[in-house]
């Protein structure tokens, strides 16, 4: 298929203020295009316009001037949303479903019924590390299992597109891990990522490509790697060696037209020390 | 704000459509005798703003239950211009419920007045007299207004009927509402026998009380009790019926 | 789970199992609410103006036991309806559950439909419960009097027996009762249905429970006004464009009120009682579908 995964053209959202002259632009003649199999995040600082985009895009708030599509397919349109799975930010569900319980209900309202819903359903618990939590309410998960049932729910059908808004916010280190590794076992399977965050490390560690909004305008797009390389700088990270080798090559270096920047032992992420210093098996 | 003008423009059009559909409704609700009420001032300032307002949001029924469990705290007090009051109001809110309009009359006829004539601080029997009978014509005032409301039933005409017999000692009209009871559906089978029983007290309608009894007579065993066959008795040798013509002596 | 299994269904327009998923999740959030709590303080009303009539003869006792019980289950299924609505989309909406429910191919009026069939079942419910505790109570106020009275009259002639008989009969259960439970039904689907067309342009449910409240209230007088505007030409223009708006945007709420008049002994003709029920369906449907028309051109 060749449409893409998510087109945006000259999208633009005015919100009216009631009661004011002015109104608040919350979006500004976005072009924007998320190829399938990519993870793409579209980050920036809270109130760019991130939700509101995402919101567009899943055909949750109409735009003013321009269009988006999913697939080649209108967002307007209900049947734009069969092929999309959608996660919002810090999502509450109904508390007094079980996780098996509110599993059902999204698939139902998929089209899915009987033994392919059961099995799908068994499925995805297993996946999101919910199995032994099925049958207890919402009411009683912890954040992180809150994100990972909203998650499982945004793949009950299958979709080929995931729309994840700030899936990390407010869960914690141990927690937003699993999550990475679950995006990235979606990109593993083929399945396009469009996530918004304003945790940059995180989105560095995950997204193909990105793009930059502030204040409703796409100010940087591109991949990654091209985005934060530094053309004229290389970086080695060598283990083992003696502090002689290391000393022949900073002279070596000295001696060339080269200039070098840093010197300095590795250190290990506080993300790392963090993870090892608690590590236990999260709750399931 | 397009899409708010427009579910205005919608609620209005409809709004034109229902018009005459409630309204046949309403003239429906009459026809059958429902909403035989008419709320005016004089009811909400006895009723009080808050009893007014929830007698008109559908607790009609329960606001009349409430003034008359006052009426009747008031009765056990024997204070009987506030169940006077209390019956007026219940009756006016719920006007097509039989028992409130005969238990009104009952009260005013029966207890109240009963009251007037052994009243001990009124030690002049003439004002005790018109104290009574001030109570006998407020409890028939309620079963006719009762009755107008409630013209197809039979109940409140044998009410009346029992009025004009024990406390006016009127036979005729007693005899008159027993047989328009009688004439109704649902009415109990004593009621024609009752207007006939009446009717042999009346001076001048000996001859239509006869045959009325006799017809009852001729109905078969059912309709041979003992008041009966007295009556029967007493008239036949009143007006001369010849020896052949008169009703067996039953030796029991 | 690979890629290649996307072959869902097709998307169909309408789906009967998604409003159904819908309706049963609206049920079992309201249940799990214990909104049937309300059942239960009926049944203690019940019970406790029962013990209270001891004092009363029977007509008085059937009398007033029907027409609280009766008064009692109008005023709990129109607020059931009231309360129960308001809340559903806003909480929706707030807890952003609305988001990912609109997020799969459900149309919107689908889910609206799903929401407000899951109140009409609920109510269906209640109104049952709250039937069959009645007539459960009625009818063993029925028989105790009835071997009351027969035990008195053992020795009187059968005709008087048959007559006390059928007198008790006659004020205890009254047939044209059930038409009229049917019609406070259709008052309280009525309600929810308004409700929850206010609920689509009101922020918070305290708002639209307030407007509800006065609705309910203007509902009640909208006969009165609509007379009054069609009759009287005598007043002043802003008094008659006060009426016609009255007259005009509220539902008479009096028309269903046919249980105070059927207590007190009046029949209900069939054709009263369908026209009321087919009115009442009428506006059901009206507000629904302008709920949906108001909520589909809602930003969320």
């Amino acid at each position: 298929m060749s449409d893409p995964a998510v087109a945006v053209r000259g999208l633009t959202k005015i919100f009216p203020v009631p009661l004011h002259r002015q109104s608040i632009v919350a979006v500004r003649d976005l072009d924007l295009r998320v190829e399938p199999g990519e993870v793409y995040g579209l980050l920036g600082p809270n109130g760019s316009g991130k939700s509101t985009t995402l919101k567009i895009i899943l055909g949750l708030v109409s735009p003013t001037r321009g269009r988006t599509e999913i697939f080649g397919r209108d967002s307007r349109l209900v049947e734009s949303r069969q092929a999309v799975g959608f996660l919002p930010e810090n999502p509450y569900f109904y508390k007094f479903l079980t996780g098996e319980e509110t599993l059902r209900f999204f698939g139902r309202l998929c089209g899915l019924t009987g033994v392919r819903l059961k099995n799908r359903i068994n499925e995805l618990l297993d996946l999101v590390g919910l199995t032994k939590a099925r049958k207890r309410r919402l009411g009683t998960y912890s954040k992180g299992m809150l994100q990972r049932i909203g998650l499982a729910q945004a793949l009950i059908h299958d979709p080929r597109l995931v729309v994840l808004d700030e899936p990390t916010a407010g869960v914690d280190p141990a927690g937003s891990r699993e999550i990475r590794d679950l995006i990235l076992d979606l990109r593993r399977r083929g399945i396009t990522v469009l996530l918004s965050s304003h945790l940059l490390a995180q989105a560095q560690e995950i997204c193909d490509r990105v793009g930059i909004l502030a204040d409703g305008i796409l100010v940087r797009e591109g991949h990654l790697q091209e985005l934060i390389a530094i053309e004229n700088q290389t970086e080695f990270v060598i283990a083992d060696a003696s502090a002689q080798l290391v000393d022949q090559i900073e002279s070596f270096i000295n001696r060339s037209n080269a200039k070098l920047i840093t010197r300095q032992k590795s250190t290990t992420t506080l993300e790392r020390l963090f993870l090892d210093a608690t590590t236990k098996r999260p709750e399931s | 704000m397009i899409r708010s003008l427009l579910v205005l423009a919608v609620l209005i059009a409809l709004g034109t459509l229902k018009l005459p559909v409630e309204r046949d409704l309403a003239a429906l609700h009459r026809q059958e005798h429902l909403r035989g009420v008419e709320f005016n001032l004089d009811l909400r300032e006895k009723l009080g703003q808050l009893g007014f307002i929830a007698a008109l949001s559908g607790f009609r029924a329960i606001v009349a239950d409430g003034l008359f469990i006052q009426a009747h705290v008031a009765w056990e007090r024997t204070e009987w211009g506030r169940v006077l009051l209390l019956f007026r109001h219940v009756t006016t809110l719920q006007p097509r419920a039989i028992l409130f309009w005969d238990m009104a009359a009952w009260h005013m006829a029966w207890n109240a007045s009963v009251a007037a004539m052994n009243d001990q601080t009124q030690p002049r029997l003439a004002l005790r007299v018109k104290a009574q009978r001030e109570y006998f014509a407020l409890g028939k005032d309620f079963l006719e207004r009762g009755i107008k409301n409630n013209p197809d039933r039979p109940q409140l005409y044998e009410a009346l009927a029992r009025l004009y017999k024990e406390k006016y000692k009127d036979h005729e009209h007693a005899s008159e509402f027993f047989a328009k009871a009688a004439a109704l559906p649902g009415a109990p089978t004593f009621n024609r026998r009752f207007s006939a029983y009446e009717l042999s007290y009346c001076e001048g309608r000996e001859r239509e009380a006869y045959d009325r009894l006799r017809q009852l007579y001729n109905e078969g065993e059912k309709e041979r009790l003992p008041t009966l066959i007295t009556r029967l008795k007493f008239l036949e040798d009143k007006l001369g019926i010849p020896q052949d013509q008169k009703i067996p002596d039953k030796k029991r | 789970m690979s890629n290649e299994t996307t072959a869902l269904a097709r998307h169909r327009a309408f789906s009967f199992s998604r409003v159904l998923a819908i309706t049963v999740n609206t049920l079992t959030e309201l249940t799990r609410l214990k909104v049937f709590y309300v059942l239960l303080v009926f049944a203690l009303l019940l019970i406790g103006s029962s013990m209270f009539m001891a004092q009363f003869t029977f007509q008085q006792e059937f009398q007033i036991l029907k027409d609280i019980s009766l008064g009692a289950m109008s005023i709990f299924t129109s607020l059931l309806a009231i309360v129960a609505t308001a809340r559903l989309i806003p909480q929706d909406i707030e807890d952003r559950t609305v988001y990912t429910i609109l997020a799969k191919p459900v149309p919107r009026f689908e889910y609206l439909l799903g929401k407000i069939a899951g109140v009409l079942l609920l109510l269906a419910i209640s109104t049952f419960v709250m039937g069959a505790a009645f007539l459960l109570v009625l009818y063993v106020r029925e028989q105790a009097m009835l071997h009351a009275t027969l035990r008195h009259m053992s020795g009187a002639p059968g005709e008087q027996v048959d007559d006390a008989v059928r007198a008790i009969r006659s004020s205890a259960l009254n047939i044209d009762i059930f038409p009229g439970i049917v019609i406070i039904y259709v008052k309280a689907c009525l309600l929810a249905a308004l409700t929850l067309f206010v609920s689509t342009f009101a922020t918070t449910n305290i708002f639209t429970i307030v407007v509800m409240a006065f609705i309910y209230f203007i509902g009640h007088l909208q006969a009165t006004a609509r007379e009054y505007w069609l009759q009287e030409h005598s007043s002043g223009w802003i008094t008659r464009v006060l009426l016609a708006g009255v007259a005009l945007l509220f539902p008479d709420l009096q028309a269903f009120n046919l249980v105070d008049d059927i207590v007190a002994g009046t029949a209900i003709s069939l054709t009263l009682f369908f026209k009321t029920a087919v009115l009442g369906i009428f506006y059901t449907t009206i507000y629904t579908l302008l709920a949906a028309f108001v909520f589909y051109g809602k930003e969320l």
